[in-house]
């Protein structure tokens, strides 16, 4: 009797395979595009995650702030230990707060003397992180600073000490912050003091390693690792980290940021560096023009070559 | 209450299907948000020297997890694959692909592929038992993975390293029959028994 009756399931199953195979062709090929014309669909996931994760927040506070106790409660097991440190960290800080408050006056009083204005080029802005990227194979944060406030995509980002990344997908609120340590990160960097430039590469580890240095032998651990603003990339000048061996006797380097406690980073307002593409005018001459335009009014012939000569 | 037929009863076997949807919707964006969460990460250099113990757990933090979502949909749909449409799975992870800085698109088409593989054939993962259940869903969880770091291969696109990403799978079926005792226990998905009819009255 079941049999005579025409059953919806098999309308059903057909119409699913191809809805199904529909959709499989739409997805590779939304990851053809992906592929093909990248910074069109990372916009989209910039808007899209601009739109989603703020909303978040709210709910993320109190798991943040019992992640912050737990984290404190793991630290009380050392406190006698930090105490001394403390002290002594406190001793130093006092004698640097005494020579900084010097140097600030004297500073305020040169500046005031020159009527200097700082460039904006120094300007930054200051974000919080927001969210994780997620994913143990993407280093990322997310900040809740975006176009609106002026965020461009490429623009280095620091926290209170050092380099932690540079901006890629920017929202109207939201910007993300891909962090050096991530594996599509290459940061030209220089080491001091022997001036040996390298490439920073992130590659999902703590400490990212040096590629193409030159000479091995003239880079120890202990160096420090700044960004040589090789390429436009970034500024140059800001502090990486320190250099490291790794356990697998390549050079790595430790970072100066604090990347257990990202909360607040500065994203440094770093405009294009203007590539150099002509000798300077004051080392050579400008090659010859044609000759000049006839002007409306008679005139001798030599007076413009007088002025070349001259 | 699930044997009786009638009008009444198909309004409560179909509200039932949409609850559970919802359900698998509200888990998706939970999983979703808790990877979210900008909780501290423990680095190496924070623990002392000779601190064994400490190093192996942060070297644990820093690996990847299961892939839990994977889990419940393998779970639900070798049980009730009538609770998993087709667009609900597709949307839920294109959204986590977005989110997660996967490249969009190709996790959903791999993860609609093996979901489908498993519906189809709905009636023979109704007669396994239940390690052989796993060992089918470990070994789909581990092709899934071959293609795709063949698909980013092909593309030429960075990828981690394949111990790194195989950590991923070996931890997600691990937690498989966890994920499958939580939703038989907590929310009552179980394979339908003999003689169970569905919300048009047919056996199921």
């Amino acid at each position: 009797m079941a049999r005579n009756r025409i059953d919806p399931e098999d309308f059903h199953r057909p119409l699913r395979r191809v809805l199904v195979a529909v959709l499989v062709l739409l997805m590779l090929g939304l990851f053809f595009l992906w592929r093909i014309d990248s910074p069109r669909v990372e916009r989209f996931r910039s808007a899209l995650v601009d739109r989603f994760v703020p909303s978040f927040s709210w709910a993320m506070a109190p798991v943040t702030w019992a992640a912050g106790v737990v984290d404190d409660y793991q630290s009380y097991s050392r406190l006698y230990e930090q105490n001394q440190q403390l002290r002594e960290e406190l001793r130093q800080m006092k004698a640097w707060k005494e020579a900084a408050l010097q140097l600030e006056q004297k500073n305020a009083r040169l500046l005031d003397l020159n009527h200097v204005r700082l460039d904006p080029m120094l300007t930054h802005v200051t974000g919080v992180v927001l969210a994780d990227s997620g994913s143990p194979f993407r280093q990322s944060v997310l900040l809740n600073v975006g176009a609106r406030d002026g965020i461009r995509d490429g623009w280095a980002t620091m926290d209170g000490i050092g380099l932690v990344g540079r901006i890629s997908g920017v929202g109207q609120q939201t910007s993300r912050v891909i962090l050096l340590t991530d594996s599509n990160s290459r940061v030209p960097v220089t080491v001091q003091p022997s001036g040996q430039r390298s490439i920073m590469s992130g590659d999902n580890s703590d400490l990212p390693p040096l590629d193409f240095l030159e000479d091995l032998d003239e880079v120890r651990p202990g160096d420090r690792v700044v960004t040589s603003g090789d390429g436009g990339m970034f500024p140059a000048g800001l502090l990486v980290g320190s250099v490291v061996l790794g356990t697998d006797k390549r050079l790595r380097v430790s970072l100066a940021a604090d990347y257990q406690r990202l909360e607040f980073l500065r994203v440094l307002r770093s405009h294009d560096l203007t590539p150099i593409t002509d000798a300077g005018a004051l080392i050579a001459q400008p090659p010859l023009q044609g000759p000049p335009k006839p002007p409306t009014t008679p005139e001798p012939a030599s007076e413009p070559e007088g002025g070349t000569n001259g | 209450m699930r044997g009786v037929a009638g009008p009444a009863m198909i309004d409560a076997a179909s509200r039932e299907v949409w609850l559970h949807r919802a359900l698998f919707v509200a888990i998706a964006l939970g999983l979703l948000f808790w990877r979210l969460l900008p909780l501290p990460t423990p680095m190496m250099s924070d623990c002392g020297e000779s601190a064994a113990w400490c190093r192996f757990t942060v070297w644990l933090m820093r690996m990847p997890g299961p892939d839990l979502m994977l889990c419940v949909i393998f779970a639900w749909m070798m049980r009730r694959p009538d609770y998993l449409p087709v667009i609900l799975i597709a949307a839920v992870v294109l959204l986590e692909d977005m989110i997660l800085m996967r490249p969009p698109g190709l996790w959903t088409a791999i993860v609609l592929i093996a979901s489908e593989f498993v519906r189809v054939r709905v009636a023979l993962t109704r007669e396994l038992n239940f390690g052989v259940e796993w060992l089918l869903v470990a070994g789909l969880m581990l092709a899934m993975l071959v293609i795709y770091r063949l698909a980013f291969a092909m593309v030429m696109v960075p990828q981690a390293g394949f111990g790194f990403a195989m950590l991923q799978v070996v931890w997600s079926v691990i937690f498989y029959p966890l994920v499958v005792f939580l939703s038989r226990y907590v929310l009552d998905l179980h394979k339908p028994a003999m003689g169970e009819i569905d919300a048009y009255g047919r056996r199921m």
